[in-house]
């Protein structure tokens, strides 16, 4: 078991970590709002987390808090990138699918390229060093997985909440959620602010993660690869990013015997599974359950 | 700014944005018919130029699978540049029949296909670099016979400078543009073009073919693309696998500006980013590569269906 | 208090109980380099320098006897794939040492995990400030910029003694090129010339008209390019297609045959300088740069030299562990050689493909020779040579 640990530990911690991400683009399409903007938040989260444990600045705040530096970290990290996804998602959630897509990969890129040319976040070169929370990458599962927890759990109370139906209501008809006296600019800025913030602070957490931290992290590769993983995962569910972010994020890993030709098979499993599971990982365990309780009679049916 | 200053930034975003355009010609035209936008057109931009390539030259270089191969095949540049693009055009039909169509036919959300196209576009681009390496291929410099490197004008005292291959990219970008408002608006397949992206339900009952349209459709896409690969590889050379892919951001840019599905649009749009640029004073070169998005950021904002686009009643 | 026991617990879940283990024969040597996605055309020149060491060295006894073996484990571009290349290194293929990552940015995320797993890390292109001090098991045998580039400079002054006024380009997005540039810009106003623009690009971009033209505005006697080959070679190409007539530097990112089918007739006279010369007079350069040229019909680019050293200094070291132990590397156990390797690794100097070069204790090179040179292109603009003038 320890020797699997250490072999896999970082995958298997990615592997939350990239369904973490993959989630934060779950929010917004509670309420059908196609958000590519995490890879900017994750950014952000990132370039916070490694700054306050960096700087010279913090080091008193680094030596009298020890270790409770951390959450401190990604508590600024959520507030900083809330804060943006306010003043970002304000005049940009009044766009609609693929333009709402395109206006946060443009925020993304934005977000980029000034992250390049910042003095504080070190450039190109980016920062490094970042200090360490544990001295091996499978106990990263203690920040990470709680996370992923809590949020499961957080998406399951919302699934059922007010809050939640009226994300639903939006996606599904946003005149008649309207009219119903939803507003629906309030609940979609709310759902974008949910991700948003989520996404910083997996970023907080995951510049320990990775050692270091740079603007190669929030780039517009991040956002294909965040929706790749909520639509073969499934958009219709948590368990759909979940399932999506955790599988995709592991198959490069899973071809490295192929060596040369690990990406080009990727490429293919990517078509096929988009061809083979319209409704996504999770549709198709769901359509799975739905078969076995309809002829077997095993299990139970929630609707 | 000097007049010679400003015709020089004129002309060197014209030159940046005729490159920008001729990419997102082919982008542009399977949004128009599907709605879809098509990630794997900068791989079949790439291929295209990679075909070209093997059948004018050939020589390939020291890593993949056929390194150290010389196909000394001698066809014309001319003919090769045709050669190429309709096999990137039949590469395009091939990624409409496996990416695109089993979802259309299964009813599927519109968005798995931006999927199914990465996935197609990550194949193509791994596929190249399995064959040939990721190392970089040019093109002789003679391919369009024996020109001057550059153009040089005299205004006001000072000179301003442009490329003569910018010249021919442009000028073949308004071939293009010309060709096909031509198709477009006076053929019957571009009539029936224009049914299917209005109404593929309306088109059919009028008994358009819609499925043969969108191949048609998906043919052009990616003969357009393979020839704009070809041509923007003259300019710079093939900077291995990834060359056309980092295109695609901007491109993206480029059509959204331009309005998403509009033809004439994309082009404007490549030249309205590539002159945006091109007068980003050089104090703030470091800012350059924003500027794209933060144009398009509030285009969107501000009219969302784009310069030339039409404004559309969207239901999500 | 509290935080202790926790972290206990952790460690003890997470770390295991470490037994010992017999080093494997044929001895594995780990390779972690960009083997996939954008940086795979640096990576493919440290893969057949790498190759070309296994052979090379393994025909030449390998370690006292016994044969070595290089095991592939590709990075990609990013920094997740290269923590993962060297996990498996280190856990599933069991090496002695890697040689890797391709990227600085990539060391700074995965040579911790090397050194904290005690796995010496020699890095072939790791130029960024800072790589060497990640850790005690880390070093490098790319020499840092600052070092390199300033020879240039003075070749230059040399050449075209009236040069006042200095243009500076450089790719912003890339890690090696900015600090280059940062080396460039510092010597340029150390020598009291002054740098009239400074113009920043993408290692993705290819059309420069704007920055040439801002060039051509300036009237500059003198143009420093920081790029990489295929942007940095467009860019000297647009530049003399522009009309850009003085002299041009180009950073070691042009260090490679790859920039001539690029700029093609107008690389003529790039003065470039570089950590590594084909032709170096000794024969571990002689027996690789003929090997290169018989295989791949063209002069070995720095990174493969690089590549084939970083190889090289690791068997040697070998060796040298077998002389201090008195015992096959085979009959030891895989940590104790991974500790020794890497104290062995630092001490005494080794002949290479670089010329005379040595780690200190911090893990840096220390490289006897750096050259300038200057691009010659043939007739017919398609191929050309370095003509060392230093």
């Amino acid at each position: 078991m320890t020797d699997f640990l250490q072999n896999n530990g970082f995958l298997l911690v990615t592997m939350v970590q990239q369904a973490l991400l993959a989630m934060s683009l779950y929010y917004p399409l509670m309420c059908g709002q196609l958000s590519l903007a995490s890879p900017g938040f994750y950014a952000l989260g990132g370039y916070v987390a490694a700054i306050i444990g960096t700087i010279e600045y913090f080091a008193p705040w680094r030596d009298s808090l020890g270790w409770v530096i951390f959450p401190l970290e990604w508590l600024a990290a959520g507030i900083i990138s809330g804060f943006l996804a306010v003043l970002v998602g304000i005049p940009a959630l009044r766009l609609r699918g693929i333009y709402l897509a395109l206006a946060t990969i443009a925020f993304v890129e934005i977000l980029r390229v000034v992250c390049l040319n910042l003095e504080i976040t070190g450039g190109a070169i980016g920062i490094f060093g970042v200090p360490q929370l544990f001295e091996s990458r499978w106990s990263y599962i203690w920040t990470f997985g709680p996370l992923l927890m809590l949020m499961l759990f957080f998406s399951y109370r919302l699934d059922r909440s007010r809050v939640g139906r009226a994300f639903k209501a939006i996606r599904e008809d946003e005149l008649a959620a309207d009219a119903m006296g939803i507003n629906p600019t309030r609940y979609k800025v709310l759902a974008f602010v949910i991700g948003a913030v989520l996404a910083g602070v997996v970023g907080a957490m995951s510049a320990p993660f990775l050692n270091t931290w740079n603007a190669r992290q929030g780039t517009f590769d991040a956002s294909i690869a965040y929706l790749a993983y909520v639509l073969i995962g499934g958009s219709r569910s948590m368990w759909g990013p979940l399932l999506g972010g955790m599988m995709l994020s592991a198959l490069p890993e899973i071809l490295r015997p192929l060596k040369d030709s690990r990406l080009i098979i990727n490429g293919f499993v990517l078509v096929f599974a988009s061809i083979y599971m319209p409704k996504g990982i999770a549709g198709a365990v769901g359509n799975l359950k739905n078969f076995t309780t309809r002829i077997l009679g095993i299990g139970r049916s929630e609707k | 700014m000097t007049t010679a200053q400003f015709l020089q930034n004129l002309l060197n975003g014209i030159s940046i944005g005729s490159v920008y355009a001729i990419f997102a010609l082919g982008y542009t035209l399977v949004f128009s018919i599907l709605g879809i936008i098509n990630f794997a057109h900068g791989a079949i931009f790439t291929l295209g130029a990679y075909f070209t390539y093997t059948l004018a030259v050939g020589e390939f270089g020291i890593n993949g699978l056929l390194s150290g191969l010389t196909l000394d095949l001698q066809i014309p540049f001319a003919l090769s540049l045709l050669i190429g693009s309709v096999l990137a055009g039949m590469v395009g039909v091939l990624l409409e029949r496996l990416a695109f169509k089993p979802l259309r036919t299964r009813g599927a959300d519109s968005l798995l296909a931006l999927v199914s196209s990465l996935g197609v576009a990550l194949v193509i681009v791994n596929a190249i670099q399995y064959l040939v390496g990721a190392e970089i291929y040019t093109f002789p410099s003679q391919v369009y016979g024996d020109i001057k490197p550059a153009m040089m004008f005299e205004v006001a005292g000072q000179s301003v400078v442009v490329r003569t291959v910018q010249v021919i990219i442009f000028a073949v970008c308004m071939v293009i543009l010309t060709l096909l408002g031509y198709v477009i608006s006076f053929t019957r397949i571009g009539k029936a073009l224009q049914a299917v992206a209005e109404n593929q339900t309306t088109a059919s009952l009028l008994g358009i073919s819609v499925d043969k349209i969108i191949l048609v459709t998906f043919f052009m896409s990616g003969f357009l693309g393979g020839l704009a690969g070809t041509l923007v590889g003259t300019s710079f050379g093939i900077a291995g696998p990834y060359f056309g892919v980092t295109y695609g951001l901007k491109g993206l840019a480029v059509i959204v500006l331009g309005g998403l599905g509009s033809v004439p649009g994309a082009v404007l749009g490549g030249i309205v980013i590539g002159l945006a640029e091109a007068f980003v004073p050089p104090d703030y070169s470091a800012y350059k590569e924003a500027v794209a998005f933060a144009f398009l950021f509030i285009v969107l904002l501000v009219r969302p269906q784009g310069l030339l686009g039409r404004s559309m009643i969207q239901k999500v | 208090m509290k935080r202790s026991a926790l972290v206990t617990l952790l460690l003890t879940l997470s770390v295991g109980t470490v037994y010992a283990e017999n080093v494997s024969a044929p001895i594995h040597i780990g390779i972690g380099v960009a083997q996939t996605g954008n940086v795979a055309l640096l990576g493919q020149e440290e893969v057949d320098g790498a190759k070309l060491a296994e052979k090379y060295l393994n025909a030449n006894g390998g370690i006292n006897g016994t044969p070595f073996k290089l095991i592939f484990q590709d990075t990609g571009g990013d920094e997740a794939g290269a923590i993962n290349s060297f996990q498996n290194l280190i856990n599933r293929d069991k090496v002695v040492g890697i040689v890797g990552p391709t990227l600085s940015q990539q060391a700074f995320s995965a040579d911790p995990i090397a050194n904290r797993a005690k796995v010496p890390v020699i890095g072939p292109s790791n130029t960024a400030k800072g790589v060497p001090q990640i850790g005690e098991y880390v070093g490098r045998v790319s020499a840092p910029v600052a070092i390199v580039a300033p020879n240039a400079l003075k070749q230059a002054m040399k050449e075209h003694p009236g040069i006042k006024k200095v243009a500076v380009l450089y790719a912003q997005n890339d890690a090696f090129n900015t600090s280059e540039s940062g080396t460039f810009q510092e010597s340029v106003k150390k020598m009291g010339l002054q740098i009239v623009t400074l113009q920043k690009f993408q290692t993705t971009d290819t059309d420069f008209t704007s920055q040439v033209t801002a060039v051509l505005g300036a009237n500059v006697d003198l143009t420093i390019v920081s790029g990489l080959a295929a942007d940095g070679g467009n860019l000297v190409k647009q530049l003399r297609q522009l009309g850009y007539k003085g002299p041009i530097i180009g950073g070691n990112g042009l260090n490679t045959a790859k920039v001539f089918p690029v700029c093609g007739k107008y690389c003529d006279g790039i003065i470039i300088a570089q950590a590594y010369s084909p032709s170096t007079k000794n024969p571990v350069n002689e027996a690789m740069a003929a090997e290169y040229r018989t295989k791949y019909k063209s002069e070995p680019p720095q990174f493969t030299a690089q590549a084939f050293t970083a190889v090289q200094v690791f068997v040697e070291a070998l060796r040298k562990v077998e002389a201090v132990t008195k015992k096959k590397i085979t009959q030891l156990d895989l940590a104790k050689v991974r500790e020794e390797l890497n104290k062995q690794i630092r001490i005494g100097t080794y002949v290479t493909p670089l010329g005379k070069i040595s780690l200190d204790q911090d893990g840096e090179i220390h490289q006897e020779n750096f050259y300038v040179a200057k691009i010659k292109m043939e007739a017919d603009g398609k191929s050309g040579k370095f003509v060392f003038v230093k």
